[in-house]
């Protein structure tokens, strides 16, 4: 004990989180100490009374082991000066709710101004809920379960929503608060197969739709005056035909992108530039489009390079997820071979798998990266848990799992995860919203 | 019997026999006796001269008369000698010589080749006939002797001993007297005389004449009664003469006659001299009257000895005596003699070389083994490794193994230790144990030895895969100490076991491909038969046991839709063309629905399929009643099953197995194994048409595809592939797996090379341009030991990626289904036993290479439920992912 307590670093603390910035000096601290070690010297030179727990960072990285390992592993000797970076650690992400659907649930997309959830599900409706636990809205107009949800706007009285679904269509309908009805603004026909995803630029002037047709339709948001295509009389759709609300127009797409040679399954803007969309497919490639030029920048056909046998590896695994950060400007991408992987589409390299995240055991269908964190983000697979990544270390940071699947009973796939504002939304075949708290 | 008749004493009185009267006597027939027969046989006592001439007699009861009446006849010659045979004997012998008459020919034949004459009077013609023997050199007729055995007259009957009696005073007479006198003085001279003839005087071998000393006549072999009128009657050795002997006058005879006994058994020799016949002389007389063999030792009626015969004999032994000519020698056997001898003398012949004697056994035990001769061929015994410090019983310190090693060391296995002891140490040699492995040692020695190879290879490089092959079956035959028998085929042939390896790409290089379980599709409650991917590879469509048919979304697992059907779903198939949104299904027992899901589907898709199947209703549906009888009935479906997607309903005779499309999506063909000749139809789904291509087909149809890109069609049945050209309407080929039963059948999209799987666990990989017979066979091979040394599991893993034939790890029941993946070079089979396996098949498109077939990946999850495994499988149509149903009610996705 003696030998050890000698064993000293020389360390400098540094933060970026103003509040808690200690002084820049030097200090002497035992080599043995691991993270809650280093977060209660770090609170006593803060001298707070409430402690905060911190993580901390070396070169980037989290400090997972102990001061020492981290030296013999990085090679360094104690004498040197090692500067850690702490940061306010993040608290494990809590149960809030949970909502029942009659049905799988394929998408969540919350708005956290209102605190309102949009939840699309395979019982082809579409609902509103609200933080209560209440389904303020159903929309029931699809014929099929609905794959993709969005908000195109929410404001105080009424909310516009979109909704892609396997029917082939994608609805835009109108929620009024005040007087509880909801309308169908347009329907965007001209997608041959089930449309897969749905995103509406920053601007909320176009949204894109991914489709199995294997094309990426960009459509305008503005509501049409009148039908804008033909309607394909069949006696299959008849009963849709009454159905049918006069004030329904269809409308048809801006532009359509095509370059995926297989089904399309994720599309994404670019969460500064509306220009830019990402799209993921089953042709294992993430694609960059220029919406406006509608040409196809750059495909990233997915490769990992790999260390040991300096050679490129052509991992071949269908994306299904994607999902881009407005802080780091990296895209994630959920596959069908259990891992995350990050890319940086500003490279101009075709194989910038920037950081390749293992830690589920089934495929990864959807990932989103933290709003307010440029580190942060969370994948949902369909092994049932959800998990919470800082690509500052290579494991999971937190793990969330349904109860059940916590206890090994059963394995219930989880469809849908998003973190929007401090909570993150998860739903899946157990046809449970559930919300988790997640705090910075 | 013999019987003399003593004269009577006056008969005598009476008779003076007159000479001249005898002289006619003599010229009585008479017999000339000479004994021929043995040399031995002497004829009488009558001194050696050939013949002894004897005075006939006449009969005896002539004689007794003339004795009775002597008066009367005086003319009969008195002095004759007269023995009367006994007429009984006379008659037992004669009859006794008729009888044998015949027998004794030979005899007589034998006996007449002698070198003796020999005159023979018929032997007792007559009983009463007399023989008389006349003596030739009889001179004296007077002198007549009756003969008479004393020994037989005692025989005689008392009466006639009365006689004898009497005859000795009978016949006194004056010259008899003289005679008798002289007699007597013959008689005190013939007692010695007769003594001395009990001596071996005569001896029968030789003629002896020493009787003769005294008097020797010399006058010659002539007839004596040239001197009758001389009173010599020849010459002696000194040339004087010899006087006639003194005779008596007849009365003087008479007298002697009567005085002497012997008189009747002398007689006069030649010279005149009396010579008394002894007993045995008298007995071959009478032989000779008798007509019998003098020789009394003679018997000739001795057992016939029967040297030649016609007989053949069983035991051919024989006594004869050796002809002549054994023993001459052979002309020809002396030249090849001769031959043999030059052919020495020249060197031609040498001795033939005494070989060494091997020893019958050999001494096991001894230490001074000679080492044996270097044979190019030889290959020493590997030598035992010489021991080391450690295995000292008292070795230094650093070698004991710490505790730690031993621990090790007793954690590994058995053949895997680097040395089968542990140092030990003991305060001295006294305290060493007895070594427990010692025998197990010895063995595994002795099995060393004996499976060591006695023959070097020197074969530098091996073709590699066959003959690992072959290895492979030699290390299935050889079940134990396969260490050992590695070990030496490694060391004799210089040969890395790694370099045999061929250079087969790992698994890893040659991803993707399905490797962990992703998604299992859950809601069937029964045995999934079968299923099907749509072109798009979004949607799967299943049939089951249930009697549903649903469809799924791959990405999620989401049953889409359900069709309840009432039966048993048997196929399903997606139409394969993009445009058209169908598929068929063999629900129950023979029929074929086609439904457009209305799922996932776009108007216009819809219509286009709507179109596409309803085309042919209306114009052929009146000739479709009119024609006659057909295999199938093409109906529309009820308005509830429109709205349920069914578009068509064909109505087979019996129960499909197996649909297939054609590429384009307008035809496709049924398989109704039980069908007979209509087992195989082609549908055409435009028209509503049904064609049955084979007029007849043989065997049981298993499995039927179209290829992916020419118009060929292939027929599995039970045992053969037959490859029909649609066009030409011939068949091209007939693929011969060599499996008992096929079950199923793929197509590499490139079209040249077919996979079946069979139910005798066998897949066979067939090249079509490499002929009928399988460029490879897969099938399940047995480990035979469970535990397996060292070398041997580098083996076993060798031969897994060899793959010719034997995978050890391959299917172990039957195999239901194999799978080509569309655009990766993977296929796969399903099998029973719950499992899947997934094979790197690469096909190359140069022709000289050949296909790369590298098993890959077992996939295991299915269970087995009433011993059927995985039913169905098929590679997703766009990713490396490949699905299984099986008999437990799941689909599982493999990615």
């Amino acid at each position: 004990m003696s030998q050890e307590e000698v064993t000293q670093v020389q360390v400098r603390f540094v933060t970026q989180q103003r509040k808690y910035a200690v002084i820049d000096s030097a200090i002497l601290v035992p080599a043995r100490l691991k993270r809650y070690g280093l977060s209660e010297i770090v609170n006593h030179l803060l001298g707070s009374e409430n402690p905060v727990p911190f993580d901390f960072l070396i070169e980037g990285q989290f400090l997972r082991t102990s001061l020492s390992e981290y030296l013999e592993n990085a090679g360094l000797s104690t004498e040197n000066l090692i500067t850690i970076e702490y940061v306010e650690s993040m608290l494990p992400p809590t149960p809030m709710s949970s909502f029942q659907h009659d049905d799988w649930i394929s998408s969540v997309k919350g708005f956290s101004q209102h605190s309102l959830f949009l939840t699309g599900s395979y019982d082809n409706y579409v609902r509103i809920w609200n933080t209560s636990g209440e389904c303020v809205s159903t929309f029931r107009d699809h014929t099929a379960p609905v794959k993709d949800v969005a908000w195109l706007e929410v404001d105080e009285t009424q909310a516009t929503c979109l909704s892609a679904s396997q029917d082939q269509s994608v609805l835009a309908w109108q929620y009024s608060f005040s007087s509880d009805d909801q309308t169908v603004l347009y329907e965007c026909k001209g997608h041959k197969a089930s449309v897969e995803s749905v995103a509406v630029d920053p601007s909320k002037q176009h949204f894109a739709t991914a489709s199995w047709d294997s094309t990426i339709k960009i459509w305008t948001s503005s509501i049409p005056t009148e039908d804008e295509t033909d309607y394909v009389e069949d006696a299959r759709h008849k009963r849709r035909k009454t159905h049918k609300t006069d004030d329904r127009k269809s409308k048809s797409a801006a532009s359509t992108l095509e370059g995926h040679v297989g089904p399309v399954s994720s599309v994404v803007f670019d969460s500064q530039d509306a220009n830019a969309l990402y799209s993921g497919g089953w042709d294992h490639s993430v694609r960059i489009w220029d919406v406006e030029q509608r040409v196809n920048v750059s495909t990233k056909v997915m490769t990992n390079h790999d260390v040991n046998t300096n050679r490129i590896q052509n991992c071949e695994k269908v994306v299904y997820g994607i999902a881009h950060s407005p802080h780091s400007k990296l895209l994630a991408s959920g596959h069908a071979d259990k891992t995350v992987r990050l890319w940086d589409p500003r490279a101009d390299d075709v194989t910038v798998v920037k950081l390749t995240l293992i830690s589920h055991t089934l495929w990864v269908p959807t990932v989103s990266w933290s709003p307010t964190s440029a580190y942060m983000l969370v994948s949902g697979s369909y092994d049932g848990t959800c998990k919470l990544w800082d690509i500052r270390s290579k494991a999971p940071v937190y793990t969330i799992a349904a109860p059940l699947v916590a206890k090994g009973e059963a394995t219930k796939k989880v469809f849908t995860v998003d973190w929007e504002g401090e909570r993150i939304l998860s739903g899946g075949e157990d046809c449970q919203l559930r919300i988790h708290s997640a705090k910075m | 019997m013999k019987r003399v008749r003593p004269v009577p004493k006056a008969a005598p009185a009476l008779q003076p026999p007159p000479k001249a009267n005898k002289k006619p006597n003599a010229t009585k027939p008479f017999v000339s006796v000479a004994i021929a027969r043995a040399p031995s046989t002497t004829i009488g006592k009558s001194n050696g001269r050939p013949s002894a001439s004897i005075t006939p007699k006449r009969p005896l009861k002539q004689q007794s008369n003339s004795l009775e009446h002597g008066e009367d006849s005086d003319d009969e010659e008195f002095g004759d000698v007269t023995i009367d045979m006994g007429p009984d004997e006379e008659g037992d012998d004669d009859s006794e010589q008729e009888g044998d008459d015949e027998d004794f020919e030979d005899e007589e034949d034998f006996e007449g080749s002698g070198n003796d004459e020999q005159e023979v009077f018929p032997i007792g013609e007559d009983d009463d006939e007399k023989s008389e023997v006349n003596s030739a050199g009889r001179e004296e007729d007077g002198s007549e002797t009756e003969e008479e055995d004393g020994s037989e007259t005692e025989e005689e009957d008392g009466s006639e001993t009365e006689e004898d009696d009497y005859m000795p005073g009978d016949s006194l007479d004056e010259e008899e007297l003289k005679e008798e006198d002289l007699e007597k003085v013959a008689m005190s001279n013939d007692n010695g005389a007769y003594k001395k003839k009990l001596l071996p005087e005569i001896d029968p071998v030789y003629d002896s004449d020493s009787s003769t000393e005294d008097v020797t006549n010399t006058v010659g072999n002539i007839p004596l009664e040239w001197y009758n009128d001389y009173p010599h009657i020849g010459y002696d050795l000194d040339g004087k003469k010899v006087l006639r002997p003194a005779k008596g006058d007849e009365l003087e005879k008479f007298l002697a006659t009567m005085d002497d006994p012997d008189t009747w058994r002398s007689v006069t020799d030649r010279e005149g001299k009396e010579v008394v016949l002894n007993d045995e002389e008298l007995d071959i007389i009478r032989r000779l009257q008798e007509g019998a063999i003098p020789d009394a030792g003679y018997d000739p009626y001795e057992p016939t000895v029967e040297w030649f015969t016609s007989k053949v004999e069983v035991m051919p032994l024989t006594a004869k005596p050796e002809p002549k000519r054994r023993f001459v020698p052979s002309k020809w056997e002396a030249k090849t003699i001769m031959k043999i001898v030059r052919a020495i003398r020249e060197g031609r012949i040498v001795p033939r070389k005494t070989t060494a004697q091997k020893p019958s056994y050999y001494n096991l035990w001894t230490n001074d083994d000679k080492p044996r001769e270097d044979h190019i061929m030889h290959i020493p015994a590997p030598k035992m490794r010489l021991p080391e410090h450690d295995e000292s019983y008292n070795p230094p310190a650093e070698y004991l193994p710490t505790e730690k090693e031993r621990q090790e060391w007793e954690a590994t296995d058995r053949e895997d230790r680097p040395r089968n002891y542990l140092p030990m140490k003991y305060s001295s040699l006294r305290s060493v144990p007895a070594y427990n492995r010692f025998i197990q040692e010895r063995f595994e020695r002795c099995l060393d030895l004996y499976l060591a190879p006695r023959v070097r290879k020197n074969r530098a490089c091996i073709p590699s895969c066959y003959y690992l092959y072959s290895f492979g079956r030699i290390l299935s035959t050889i079940s134990h100490n396969t260490t050992t028998f590695l070990f030496y085929w490694n060391q004799q042939l210089n040969i890395d076991p790694e370099s045999l390896i061929p250079k087969l790409p790992s698994p890893k290089d040659l991803q993707p491909f399905p490797s962990t379980l992703s998604l299992t599709f859950i809601g069937h409650t029964n045995r999934i038969r079968c299923f099907s991917i749509d072109p798009t590879g979004l949607y799967l469509l299943s049939g089951s046991d249930d009697n549903t048919l649903r469809m799924w979304e791959i990405t999620t697992g989401r049953c889409l839709h359900t069709w309840n059907v009432d039966d048993i779903v048997h196929f399903v198939a997606w139409n394969p063309n993009r445009d058209l949104w169908c598929f068929a299904a063999s629900v129950g027992h023979g029929r074929v629905v086609v439904i457009s899901p209305p799922e996932a589907c776009s108007p216009e898709l819809a219509a286009v399929t709507d179109v596409y199947l309803r085309a042919g209703f209306a114009p052929i549906k009146g000739s479709v009643d009119g024609e006659k009888d057909k295999a199938v009935k093409w109906a529309k479906p009820t308005e509830q099953e429109e709205e349920d997607g069914y578009r068509l309903v064909i109505q087979h005779s019996q129960s499909v197995k197996q649909i297939t499309w054609h590429r384009k999506g307008d035809y496709f063909a049924t398989v109704a194994p039980d069908a007979q000749n209509l087992a195989v139809l082609i549908h055409q789904t435009t028209k509503h048409q049904t064609q049955s291509p084979f007029k007849k087909l043989k065997g049981l149809v298993q499995r039927a595809l179209f290829h992916p890109i020419k118009p060929i069609f292939f027929v599995a049945t039970q045992r053969y592939v037959r490859v029909y050209n649609l066009m030409k309407q011939e068949l091209v080929k007939t693929l011969q797996t060599g499996v008992k039963w096929v079950s199923s059948l793929d197509i590499h999209p490139g079209g040249d090379n077919v996979i079946i799987g069979s139910y005798d666990k066998r897949l066979c990989w067939f090249d079509m341009d490499l002929g009928v017979k399988p460029y490879r066979t897969l099938r399940y091979a047995i480990y035979l030991s469970v535990h397996i040394p060292n070398p041997m599991r580098l083996w076993i893993h060798i031969r897994i990626y060899l793959c010719h034939t034997y995978i050890p790890s391959y299917h172990s029941q039957a195999i239901r289904q194999v799978s080509f993946h569309r655009r990766y070079p993977l296929f796969a089979s399903c099998s029973d036993d719950g499992s899947l396996q997934i094979f790197h098949g690469m096909v190359y498109s140069d022709l000289l290479q050949n296909p790369l077939i590298v098993p890959v990946k077992i996939l295991r999850g299915h269970e087995v439920v009433n011993s059927l495994g995985v039913l169905h499988c098929e590679f997703h149509p766009t990713q490396p992912w490949i699905f299984s149903s099986g008999a437990d009610g799941s689909i599982k996705l493999w990615t």
